[in-house]
């Protein structure tokens, strides 16, 4: 344990691309590398690129296109599936972050959820659960932080935002985009959520360890890994769903364990009442425990086949009595089961079937070890813990989740919609490769299908990728990660807080609705104003310094830096007739009249209750006075004096409709 | 489409616009004097949507407490109107409330608030995503419809609207919007605003070229999406929404769902034309834990009951316009699991609530619960069609009647719970 978590944290000192580095290294298949199609299907070497920065990266940085040129595109493809580029911005970034590095163990007996907070609290005395309520409520919390922190434990909410603003980091700054891009989307496919108390101290662990190494391994490596990470244990609920079905049960094993566990609640009870309590609650809590078929449902419907695929309501079942004893070892320190581990020796364990894996245990003692048919398929008894690594590898390599996944990553990468053939072309490759990621992901790129022109930037942003994608375009520093969050959620998108495990859907009808796209607009807008705290950029930078002499010529300039090699004569056309719309001006007075908010008080009084529309009216002109412009032609540049004309302009592409694609 | 761009160019829009332009809070004053001004627009009543995400146990929330069955299976969560079983409302000595509803128990008392108890869909699948799809497509054997029944349903109203004829309050538009005619997803109201601090001129220019670039887009969905957004933001004056304060004494829980249905009433007291209205409630996936007197259905149930019965009061003068239906993508296992939860069933129970309801009963057809009598030998089996109660609730209270458009190849018959 000691040594893994040395190893764990050299590897975050090294740059964590040493241990990806690694296990791809595992994977090693004769393949024939990318070579992509494109200049068949009408794309030049240069708008070839910036497609690749559109759909493999976060969005392209500025300049970024002739670096992927200079690289080779094929080259810089096979650079981003290896994901093996040195990192030292991002390492830096992250330097000072506490708890990146951490085990499982240390994060549940530092950041404690709210359940141990509460236990922790009555443990010493701090309450008294009915004087959290009320007057008391400021006290108590005061309190409660001093003894934490002279306890050495620190608040949950510090492990969620240095997840968060990894998250983000990462994104924005990484070389190796495409790893990142991937890491979201087998989170996203093997969801997990904060919401859910019982899971949410192990998604950091999660993502780093279950997800981020595995994202272009042997898909049956990723499903394994997340299906034995204690974030889905307990998110999915198989960490608590037993069978007494079984050998061990009625032997001395488990009975002994019982009744020590009974001998030590009564022992306990003069000197730790609350400990002997809790006791005796996961004894009561043993005696009621069973089946529980939501991983088993979800991993065949979510994970793997797909919903549509043939299977029945027997084989969820089936699966879950199969993932009996699937489990997560006890990691709190005074947990009562833990010390009971701990004096049984992991020999002693073994001996009885039991495995411990890291944090994963299975609990030869609740396994359901009776026969089974799944998917047509004898699984004899007594078949363990491997019985079920086996139902793993059978829904692994089912032709149906070969299907499901390509599809997915299909849907991911080219369209919400895609060609059938090209995911047909994919699943071959899946089937052939032993579920290869990295391979399938070439044989897309290297598909002629990919490169059909009707289909490229069709595919809309997410929120999180067109704020991303606003950051690299803008070439942005961030100091306040967290600022950027605020924005996703306002858009729609709550990262890791998604609590259903079908993961955020991927379609563009699921982001574009009428609130979400106001705040894109907004985003927009508040972004290149440079009104987001801890977000800095400088726009006449990325024109080398040179101011634009118009609203025209700003349009152009920027539009090539935010967006280039993006078809927006068009565009660019448009929102140069609205500058040069002489009305512009009536419109703005009526907009500024229509919508400038009232004085403070001026809304919700008694007086106001009582106050004539004509009263109103007259405030209203009262407003136009103050601006008091109404006659004078107003530019942008008037507007502007400084800067705010090209910030506004910059703005407007962001949060304009082309911005909004990849 | 057309229609209601002849609608936003009438003389009546120009006046209402003005209305909302001046700054005034007249709408909210009235609605605090609780006079109903003339509409402007043509306008059907309001049908206000609560969709319980995640499968309420609709044997928990109303209990055949009767069936000896129940206690057998749920050893630590049967319920009964007992003092030493839950103290649930007795409903009609067969069916017991759950004591968390108490919020909203006068209301079946009062005859405005009816139980159907038993619906589900005709599709067994007992997955969440793939009933709430069937559920809110209105179309439980196919999964391509791209429409929502609720979408469907606004368009059946056959007159003008105005864009918040449907709304949602919720970040994503929900699945029984999805569709042609037009609808509004938010999640905070306050957020309807092109809006940059410190410099709302630049702010109404950028919302001027916004709307243009919105408009000439080639992609459909953002096109569409950027039209039903300016014409929305055009109706809808922000500041009036931040001040709003509910009729003395009513308290909004201070949840989600309390909050989307306390904006809901602000957009139904704002006259603005409301016919369809959409809120969730989450949290209803009890596999663990569940609870019974108290613990997380009760929870739950105590924030769903007290945030509809604080929508309700405060609706005040405008009840008789509105009636609120909840819906629940199915039920959940006659027996607990061994996790003392309970895993996905069949059937659940809905409540409908409305001055034009036939309420103060309960609609059902259920039967024993003995294992011979359940679905696959551990579900309350579906004796109701949710189709048949939407389709009553939507015909009953909106006017409209076209079951083959609202619910395609459904030849069923309604509940009767309208008056």
């Amino acid at each position: 344990m000691q040594f893994k978590r040395i190893f764990k944290s050299v590897l975050v000192a090294a740059g964590l691309t040493v241990f990806s580095s690694f296990t791809n290294s595992l994977f090693v298949i004769n393949s024939n590398g990318v070579k992509m199609p494109y200049k068949k299907y009408g794309y030049s070497e240069r708008q070839a690129a910036a497609r690749l920065l559109d759909r493999f990266s976060f969005g392209a940085k500025p300049g970024q296109i002739d670096e992927v040129l200079k690289i080779g595109i094929d080259q810089w493809m096979e650079e981003q599936l290896d994901g093996k580029l040195p990192d030292a911005d991002v390492e830096q970034r992250l330097s000072a972050y506490q708890t990146l590095a951490l085990d499982n163990e240390t994060i549940v007996n530092t950041y404690m959820n709210a359940g141990q907070v509460v236990r922790f609290a009555a443990k010493h005395g701090l309450i008294d659960r009915d004087t959290i309520k009320g007057d008391n409520k400021k006290e108590y919390q005061e309190n409660l932080r001093q003894l934490m922190l002279k306890e050495g434990f620190k608040p949950i909410l510090q492990l969620q935002n240095e997840l968060i603003n990894q998250k983000i980091i990462r994104a924005a700054y990484s070389n190796n985009q495409l790893h990142q891009l991937l890491t979201d989307f087998w989170f996203n496919h093997f969801n997990v959520s904060i919401t859910k108390q019982q899971c949410q101290q192990y998604i950091l662990t999660y993502e780093r360890d279950a997800i981020r190494p595995n994202v272009v391994g042997n898909f049956e490596t990723i499903l394994e890994a997340t299906a034995k990470h204690p974030a889905m244990l307990e998110f999915l609920d198989n960490a608590n769903s037993v069978s007494n079905s079984n050998r061990i049960v009625n032997k001395r094993g488990n009975a002994y364990v019982d009744k020590q566990m009974k001998q030590r609640a009564d022992e306990m009870m003069a000197t730790n009442p609350t400990g002997a309590a809790m006791l005796n609650k996961t004894i009561q809590a043993k005696k009621v425990q069973g089946l529980n078929e939501n991983y088993a449902r979800e991993i065949m419907e979510l994970h793997t086949m797909g919903v549509d695929a043939d299977y029945t309501q027997a084989d969820v079942t089936s699966v879950a009595r199969a993932l009996t004893g699937w489990s997560v070892r006890p990691l709190i320190k005074d947990a009562p089961g833990r010390n009971l581990y701990e004096r049984a020796g992991k020999q002693n364990l073994e001996k009885r079937g039991f495995v411990l894996e890291g944090d994963f245990l299975f609990r030869a003692d609740k396994h359901d070890d009776s026969a089974k048919i799944i998917l047509g398929k004898s699984f004899p008894e007594n078949g363990g813990y491997k019985e079920g690594r086996e139902v793993i590898h059978l829904l692994a390599t089912n032709p149906a989740t070969a299907q499901f996944i390509c599809k997915k990553l299909a849907t991911r990468f080219v369209s919400d919609t895609p060609s059938v053939v090209l995911v047909k072309h994919m699943a071959t490759t899946f089937q052939k490769t032993n579920g290869n990621i990295k391979e399938v992901l070439i044989a897309m790129v290297n598909d002629p299908l990919f490169w059909n022109q009707k289909i490229s930037s069709q595919k809309i942003k997410s929120p999180f990728e067109l704020v991303i994608s606003t950051v690299r375009a803008t070439n942005a520093d961030i100091q306040q990660p967290l600022q950027l969050y605020n924005w996703c959620n306002r858009m729609g998108q709550k990262i890791y807080f998604y609590q259903a495990p079908t993961g955020f859907p991927d379609r563009a009808s699921y982001w574009i609705n009428t609130g979400a796209l106001l705040n894109r607009m907004n985003f927009g807008l508040a972004f290149a104003a440079q009104k987001i705290p801890g977000i800095n950029f400088d726009l006449l930078a990325l024109n080398n310094n040179h101011e634009p002499e118009s609203p025209d010529q700003a349009l152009i300039v920027y539009s090539n830096i935010l967006l280039p090699e993006r078809d927006q004569a068009a565009n660019i056309q448009r929102l140069s007739a609205m500058v040069r719309d002489n009305t512009v001006v009536d419109k703005i007075n009526q907009a500024a009249e229509k919508n400038s908010p009232p004085p403070a008080n001026d809304m919700m009084g008694e007086e106001m209750m009582n106050n004539s529309v004509k009263s109103n009216k007259e405030k209203a002109s009262k407003g136009k006075a103050v601006l008091g412009k109404k006659n004078k032609p107003i530019t942008m540049q008037y507007l502007a004096g400084n800067n705010t004309m090209v910030s506004q302009v910059a703005g407007i592409i962001i949060g304009s409709p082309e911005f909004q694609r990849k | 489409m057309t229609n209601r761009r002849a609608f936003m160019k009438s003389g009546a829009m120009a006046l209402f616009a003005t209305g909302i332009a001046g700054g005034i809070p007249s709408f909210i004053a009235k609605a605090a004097n609780s006079v109903k001004s003339n509409y402007l627009f043509k306008k059907n009543k309001t049908l206000v949507c609560i969709f319980q995400r995640g499968a309420m146990d609709g044997l928990m929330a109303v209990s055949p407490y009767t069936d000896p069955n129940l206690k057998i299976m749920r050893p630590t969560l049967y319920m009964s109107p007992a003092q030493t079983e839950g103290k649930q409302f007795d409903l009609d000595g067969r069916f017991g409330l759950h004591p968390s509803f108490e919020s909203l128990y006068p209301y079946f008392g009062e005859n405005r608030m009816a139980i159907v108890h038993g619906v589900g869909s005709p599709n067994t699948t007992r997955s969440h995503f793939d009933a709430q799809d069937y559920m809110e497509s209105g179309t439980p054997f196919s999964k391509g419809t791209p429409s929502g029944w609720l979408n469907r349903a606004v368009g059946l109203m056959g007159h003008d609207a105005t864009p918040f004829r449907a709304v949602s309050l919720t970040s994503a538009m929900p699945r029984s919007l999805y569709g042609d005619n037009e609808a509004v997803a938010i999640n905070n109201l306050q957020d309807f605003a092109i809006q940059m601090r410190g410099n709302p001129m630049a702010a109404n220019m950028a919302a001027g070229s916004f709307e243009e670039l919105y408009d000439q887009t080639s992609n459909n969905i953002l096109n569409k999406a950027g039209k039903e957004s300016f014409d929305a933001l055009k109706m809808l004056n922000v500041n009036n929404i931040k001040n709003y304060q509910p009729l003395t004494g009513v308290v909004y829980p201070n949840s989600p769902l309390g909050n989307s249905l306390k904006q809901i009433a602000v957009l139904i007291k704002m006259n603005i034309g409301v016919e369809v209205a959409f809120a969730e409630s989450g949290g209803w996936d009890t596999h663990f834990n569940q609870g019974a007197a108290n613990g997380t259905f009760a929870r739950n149930a105590r924030d769903f009951s007290d945030s509809i019965a604080a929508f309700w009061k405060d609706l005040a003068a405008y009840q008789d316009d509105v009636t609120i239906m909840t819906m629940t993508e199915f039920g959940r296992t006659a027996a607990q699991n061994g996790t003392g939860g309970t895993d996905h069933g069949r059937a659940s129970c809905l409540f409908v609530l409305g001055n034009d309801v036939k309420g103060g009963k309960i609609y059902q057809n259920i039967g024993s619960l003995a294992k011979d009598s359940l679905e696959d030998g551990r579900d309350l089996p579906v004796s109701t069609d949710f189709r048949a109660v939407f389709s009553s609730v939507a015909n009953g209270h909106l006017q409209i009647n076209n079951n083959a458009v609202l619910f395609p190849k459904w030849e069923g018959n309604g509940v009767g719970v309208m008056r």
